[in-house]
């Protein structure tokens, strides 16, 4: 767990800037308020109720991505995108109330717009994360739905009449980048259990399968390899059906309440599976899971536990290199490089793991991206919400991508991937290079290999 | 907020001027934006932030000059700042006007390195400049605690250095050249306009007169600096002294038997503590006064015996010694020196770690007794603090913890701060040796300069006669 608070963690900044050159909004914009330095104040101004509640603060926290990269490079691990999901929560609750906590935050009324923007926004978040995210069934149903959208010749009659022209550039992209969706029949439960693959040899691990909700159904392939991935790594997998989304969204967008809720339902679904470890294939997902303890503090008995649970988080890759043993690779020839997911390489410190992985792939050369420290701006539901910074430090990401010259993209986590899809969309270069999960790239090695040699 | 606004408020017109020249998107005026410039890294503008009246965000030396001429022309004060690391209040308004931000001016434009030098703009980020020339197996040596966050155009007007001056000096002795922008408005380049020479004795060394003069004499946009190969490897040796006079020996001892080390450090007892409580498989010995970590560098037979040598020398006076040529070894045992200035804000829970009196420096003979008193000084205050620092040239870093709600704590520690700076001066020493003196040190310039004051105010006066760049700093006309 942390050891201090988000509010005490706020006044332990110095100021030093060290958090300067990891932080992707600066970079674009080099204003200072772009910075986590600026954040942390602004945050703690508003806090404190030294700056009142208006459209002018809310916009400014609002450009934050919340990737951490600030925090894995302070020396004094100053917890911003905390800070500044508080100061957002405050800012939320002080436009619906008017008065509101004990704290002294004013709504400055010069500025009305605040207030009627905050409630239609609201109302339409609601709905998102209570009846779609967090609940697996809609979530499925909206799956069929997207299904038949793209199966039924209307995805075709949609962009043939142009209707998407009505909706914003942005969303008007990313219908265009979204992954197949597979059909209902190929998207029953997973197994309650999936052997190792090869059983003459000794097992590396009992672990469980971390789903996640969106992944399910948009990625649904990936987590297939996932499964896949960890059998033929040497992993004997349990996937609890018992399991629910993350929270990780319901979190950053201020409904804390409900992630609670959905904690508690996966560390009971997870306590039953008895394995040693817990993996997921999203960094987002599992920099949500590792820090379930955060939500705990004030409660004893889910506090143990959630600490046992997230002690057993790993990143697929991760366990993989850690752990396991894969079994024979196969390269086509292609270069590869990769984009680090910001929760995985700064909250779940797995550094560098899908790279090592992806170096071990025979008659394929792996190239470093350059400044991949700098999240991509998908950062969650970012890139919707700030379209203009979002493409911003998208563009300037193709430009490090194109340098490498490199046929295959490689991601570690679904908001990414769909981000990196989206950039290589907008450079028309859709057919030069591929995106890809890693678990899917190691899969396909794995297979190519296997075809080369038939046992 | 400190108000200091002994002028009259900005005029629009002239926000509407400076949206001509920079754009309306790089001129920030919004209260959220003027409070995010109020600060710097130092405590002083912590408890007394100043805003300016507007800022704008540079792109080249056009922008910069047209600025500076429009500042003039109405009087208005400018303060240049770089990435803010600065814990002098230097890069920060002093009563209102115009903050020009630099950091985006960061253009590497010319990595010479036949002759050993390359081109930049002020923006450039330390460690980004080293990243860049690492290929070329060169590097640009000045190295402060701040190397992957501060531009190199502020440690060119802070003559900024770090650990490594004892072997390869500070900034200044990396500068071959610049253009500036003075005060007018009008643009100079220095150390020879055309020049890519070396060396160069041609005329008054104007460059070095604007090295340190901390952005009150005129705006650096283009920096010629010099290079040097970087060292193949290096060999650490930490060791563990009973006694703070038994450390400050073994340093004579080393310089006295014809090693250079590249780096020593010291670490008192608290910073030891502290390292031990961020890091506790590092394993400090804390039986003992004082810490000292040398490094040696150079190729690696020549290190490898320097170690073997360093070791014998300081065998005498240590009571634990461990040491390493092996490059994954000697990082581990650098760790102690890496982490201590953030550890020591371990040193109180919630606490937070101060800087202020932070950066004195006396001479070497003088070190045990000093050390002593700066925790005379703490405890007479009930003041927790680490010190360490750059013992090699007698710079000691004193880093007081305090807890920021604690109002007590927080008068005693601007009391203690003012007690070590009279220190320093009392050791013939001075109050700031790398990180230089805005604000907070402007009260010790004519005890440290007697009449050289009036000269250094004759000459801000000559460039600058409206007093328009980065007034209130440094004690000059105000």
């Amino acid at each position: 767990m942390k050891v201090l608070t988000p509010e005490e963690s706020m006044y332990t900044c110095v100021r030093c800037g060290a958090c300067r050159g990891v932080c992707p909004t600066l970079n674009i914009t080099g204003r200072e308020a772009d910075g986590p330095r600026g954040r942390v104040l602004l945050a703690r101004s508003v806090l404190e109720g030294e700056i009142p509640v208006n459209q002018e603060i809310k916009e400014q926290l609002d450009r934050c991505l919340l990737c951490s990269a600030c925090v894995d490079a302070c020396p004094m691990d100053v917890q911003v995108p905390d800070i500044v999901m508080v100061a957002k929560e405050q800012i939320a609750a002080a436009t619906e109330m008017n008065s509101f906590h004990e704290r002294s935050v004013k709504i400055d009324t010069s500025q009305n717009d605040i207030k009627r923007t905050a409630k239609p926004v609201r109302n339409v978040k609601d709905f998102f994360f209570d009846k779609v995210l967090g609940d697996q069934k809609n979530l499925n149903k909206v799956g069929n739905l997207l299904w038949m959208y793209q199966k039924s010749g209307l995805q075709k009659v949609t962009r043939a009449v142009g209707i998407m022209k009505f909706f914003p550039e942005q969303m008007q992209q990313m219908e265009r980048i979204m992954p197949e969706i597979l059909p209902p029949s190929k998207r029953k439960h997973h197994p309650e259990f999936t052997p190792r693959a090869n059983d003459t040899k000794e097992t590396r691990g009992r672990v469980a399968f971390f789903q996640g909700c969106i992944m399910d159904v948009m990625f649904r392939e990936t987590n297939d390899n996932s499964i896949k991935l960890l059998s033929k790594a040497g992993f004997d997998v349990v996937t609890p059906q018992t399991q629910v989304c993350c929270g990780a969204l319901h979190h950053h967008s201020g409904k804390t309440d409900k992630a609670i809720e959905l904690a508690k339902a996966n560390i009971a679904a997870f306590e039953n599976a008895n394995v040693d470890y817990i993996i997921t294939n999203a960094g987002g997902c599992g920099a949500a899971l590792v820090e379930y303890e955060e939500f705990f503090r004030d409660n004893p008995s889910w506090l143990a536990r959630a600490k046992k649970f997230s002690e057993k988080i790993r990143d697929i890759s991760e366990i993989v290199v850690e752990k396991g043993e894969l079994p024979e690779l196969a390269g086509r020839g292609e270069r590869v490089t990769y984009q680090p997911s910001c929760h995985l390489q700064y909250v779940m410190k797995v550094k560098d793991a899908p790279a090592k992985l992806v170096k071990k792939v025979p008659n394929a050369e792996y190239v470093d991206l350059p400044e991949k420290k700098y999240c991509c701006g998908s950062a969650g539901i970012y890139n919707m919400l700030q379209p203009e910074l979002a493409n911003e430090i998208l563009d300037k990401k193709m430009e490090k991508v194109k340098e490498t010259d490199s046929a295959v993209l490689i991601t570690a986590n679904p908001g990414c991937f769909l981000q990196m899809k989206l950039g290589v969309h907008r450079e028309g270069m859709d057919s030069v290079i591929e995106t890809k999960h890693v678990v899917d790239y190691l899969v396909e090695s794995i297979e190519r290999a296997e075809a080369k040699t038939p046992s | 907020m400190t108000e200091t606004m002994a002028r009259p408020p900005l005029d629009k017109k002239i926000i509407s001027k400076l949206e001509e020249i920079f754009g309306e998107e790089r001129v920030l005026t919004r209260n959220t934006d003027m409070i995010t410039y109020s600060y710097d890294a130092s405590f002083e503008t912590q408890l007394n932030p100043r805003k300016p009246e507007v800022a704008v965000i540079a792109l080249s030396t056009e922008e910069v000059s047209q600025c500076v001429k429009l500042a003039n022309e109405h009087n208005v004060p400018i303060y240049p700042r770089g990435a803010a690391t600065g814990q002098t209040g230097g890069a920060v308004s002093t009563k209102g006007g115009i903050v020009i931000d630099l950091s985006k001016m960061n253009r590497i434009l010319d990595i010479d390195h036949r002759n050993m030098q390359v081109i930049i703009e002020p923006g450039v980020v330390q460690n980004d400049l080293n990243e860049a020339l690492k290929p070329y197996g060169l590097r640009f040596p000045p190295d402060p605690g701040s190397a992957n966050m501060c531009t190199v155009g502020g440690m060119v007007s802070n003559n900024s250095s770090g650990l490594r001056a004892v072997k390869y000096g500070v900034t200044r002795h990396y500068v071959l050249g610049m253009e500036v922008v003075l005060p007018t408005g009008d643009i100079i380049v220095t150390g020879g306009a055309k020049s890519k020479a070396l060396k160069s004795v041609s005329g008054y060394d104007l460059a070095h007169l604007m090295i340190g003069s901390e952005g009150t004499l005129g705006i650096v946009t283009r920096l010629r600096l010099k290079l040097l190969p970087l060292p193949v490897t290096r060999g650490i040796i930490l060791c563990s002294f009973k006694q703070l006079e038994d450390a400050g020996a073994a340093v004579n001892a080393v310089f006295s038997s014809g090693l250079q080390p590249s780096a020593i450090e010291i670490m008192d007892f608290n910073c030891t503590k502290a390292v031990n409580m961020m890091k506790p498989e590092l394993n400090l010995p804390v039986d003992n006064e004082a810490i000292l970590v040398f490094e040696v560098d150079g190729a690696k037979e020549e290190v490898t015996s320097q170690v073997a040598r360093l070791k014998k020398v300081v065998e005498t006076y240590a009571s634990y010694i461990k040491f390493s040529d092996e490059p994954e070894e000697c990082e581990k045992l650098w760790q102690a020196r890496k982490l201590v200035g953030a550890a020591v804000g371990l040193l109180k829970p919630g606490g937070f770690r101060v800087y202020g009196g932070e950066d004195i420096c006396v001479p070497i003979s003088r070190l045990p007794e000093t050390l002593r008193e700066i925790h005379n000084i703490a405890d007479r205050y009930g003041i927790v603090c680490g010190i360490y620092g750059h013992v090699g040239d007698g710079n000691l870093h004193t880093g007081p913890v305090v807890n920021s709600n604690n109002e007590v704590e927080m008068e005693n520690v601007q009391k203690m701060i003012d007690d070590i700076h009279d220190l320093a001066i009392k050791m013939e020493g001075t109050t700031t040796a790398e990180h230089g003196v805005g604000i907070v040190r402007a009260k010790y310039m004519d005890v440290e300069h007697g009449p050289a004051m009036d000269i250094m105010r004759a000459i801000k006066r000559t460039l600058d006669p409206n007093n328009i760049l980065n007034p209130g700093k440094m004690a000059l006309p105000n």
